[in-house]
């Protein structure tokens, strides 16, 4: 049987900062980890170093896209200057609710900026895999780039309505029609097939 | 106020309570499901519901924005049936707007916002029967729906109110005793560390007693916060077993 799991209450105090670094669901007051969330705790010691302390909670709680996740997100709209997009999961968490994002024209593609156009790259509901790259200022909402190989459209439809194949990184095409259509694709990390 | 003893030679009041003695605290964490985080919770015959959804996206103007930190929006209402004499308008009203302020500035304090930049948390308080201590009751509900939601306090804020009455503190009034017209005190608390997070007096009061009413006031929300934390963990040992079968 598993060791008796300790309870914790906001506000209550779990060490002092020389036995264990603060993890998360946790915060540090005069020198003390204190507990920020009701749930169990969770030490985690690697040989050496601090253990970590954490609290966890049964349900994941809301993550915000943070600069540099990796998101998975769906085009919901594309003019010539950028793409709008819903960010739908962060690394393999999903989100309780969508954020709105922005891929900028120049964020596109790491080479050749000047003459990426945007719907040669993106059609709305294509699912697309990009990175953060800003939380955006008061007007914009989070920046996103798929400038990167690993990084742009995982899956797309045809205007026949079939799921279409990458031919190339910037191409894919539609088993029904056999049309091709430009894409930027993502060259897919094989630990991200298993499903 | 001619022929009502609000506190009888014996020292009790008019519900029969002692002077620092609390009513009775009953509560219930996760109430509803579509809620990130929900509470409900009774002291003596005043009962609020509250509710949090959050952290998302900025809802409404996206000016409103902090670009360093969540922002905490708070809504406080009344229900129509709520008072003796029944409510025009569950919310929007001065008194009610002026609530939503004081949870506003009392969350604050102890959310520690700094970890969701540019998002909202929104919290909403019903009071659905009121009895005395609104204001703190709302305080103790929303506490328990934050906990609830997942979102990471600093503290736990407790909230009660004390009055003076003969020449005697008295804690956690009800509706009689407020609308004698003494003086009143509303304090929420941070109990770990000792902090006030709010408050608040009406009426007249000499200095020289301020103390011993504020004294009161901590004493009672620090009852408020052992029956709290026995709700929270109550609720959060029923949810790890449930996750451990």
């Amino acid at each position: 049987m598993a060791p008796p799991v300790r309870c914790c209450v906001p506000g209550e105090r779990l060490c002092s900062l020389e036995e264990g670094a603060a993890g998360s669901g946790t915060y540090t007051r005069h020198g003390y980890v204190c507990a920020s969330l009701a749930g169990c705790l969770l030490k985690t010691s690697e040989d050496g170093a601090l253990p970590v302390v954490s609290v966890v909670r049964d349900a994941e709680s809301q993550l915000l896209p943070d600069v540099g996740a990796v998101v998975t997100c769906k085009v919901c709209s594309i003019n010539s200057r950028f793409a709008k997009v819903h960010i739908l999961y962060i690394g393999s968490t999903p989100l309780k609710s969508t954020f709105r994002g922005t891929i900028r024209r120049e964020d596109i593609r790491a080479t050749e900026k000047d003459k990426v156009e945007v719907y040669k790259s993106f059609r709305p509901g294509d699912i697309v895999l990009a990175k953060v790259i800003s939380l955006g200022d008061m007007q914009s909402n989070y920046l996103l780039s798929t400038a990167e190989n690993e990084l742009g459209v995982v899956v797309a439809h045809s205007e026949a309505g079939a799921q279409m194949v990458p031919i190339s990184w910037c191409e894919m095409q539609c088993p029904r029609t056999h049309s091709k259509e430009l894409r930027k694709v993502a060259r897919v990390q094989p630990e991200f097939l298993q499903t | 106020m001619a022929g009502l003893e609000l506190l009888s030679d014996e020292g009790y009041r008019v519900d029969g309570r002692r002077a620092g003695e609390l009513r009775k605290v009953r509560a219930r964490m996760g109430v509803f499901a579509q809620a990130d985080g929900s509470a409900y919770i009774e002291q003596g015959n005043t009962k609020v519901l509250a509710v949090v959804y959050g952290p998302h996206e900025m809802r409404g103007s996206r000016s409103k924005a902090l670009h360093d930190r969540a922002l905490v929006n708070c809504q406080y209402s009344m229900a129509t049936f709520s008072t003796g004499e029944r409510k025009r308008r569950p919310h929007g009203d001065r008194k009610s707007s002026e609530m939503t302020l004081h949870l506003k500035q009392t969350f604050e304090a102890a959310i520690l916002t700094q970890l969701y930049p540019r998002s909202q948390i929104d919290i909403y308080v019903q009071v659905l029967q009121a009895d005395g201590g609104n204001y703190c009751a709302s305080v103790n509900a929303a506490t328990l729906a934050t906990i609830d939601a997942g979102i990471p306090m600093r503290d736990y804020v407790c909230a009660s109110s004390a009055g003076f009455i003969e020449d005697t503190p008295l804690a956690d009034l009800n509706y009689v005793e407020e609308a004698a017209g003494g003086p009143q005190v509303a304090l929420a608390l941070l109990p770990k560390s000792d902090q006030i997070a709010l408050l608040e007096m009406n009426s007249r009061l000499h200095e020289d007693h301020l103390d011993q009413v504020i004294e009161a006031a901590i004493k009672a929300c620090k009852d408020i916060y052992t029956v709290l934390d026995q709700v929270v963990r109550e609720h959060v040992h029923e949810v790890t077993t449930l996750l451990g079968e």
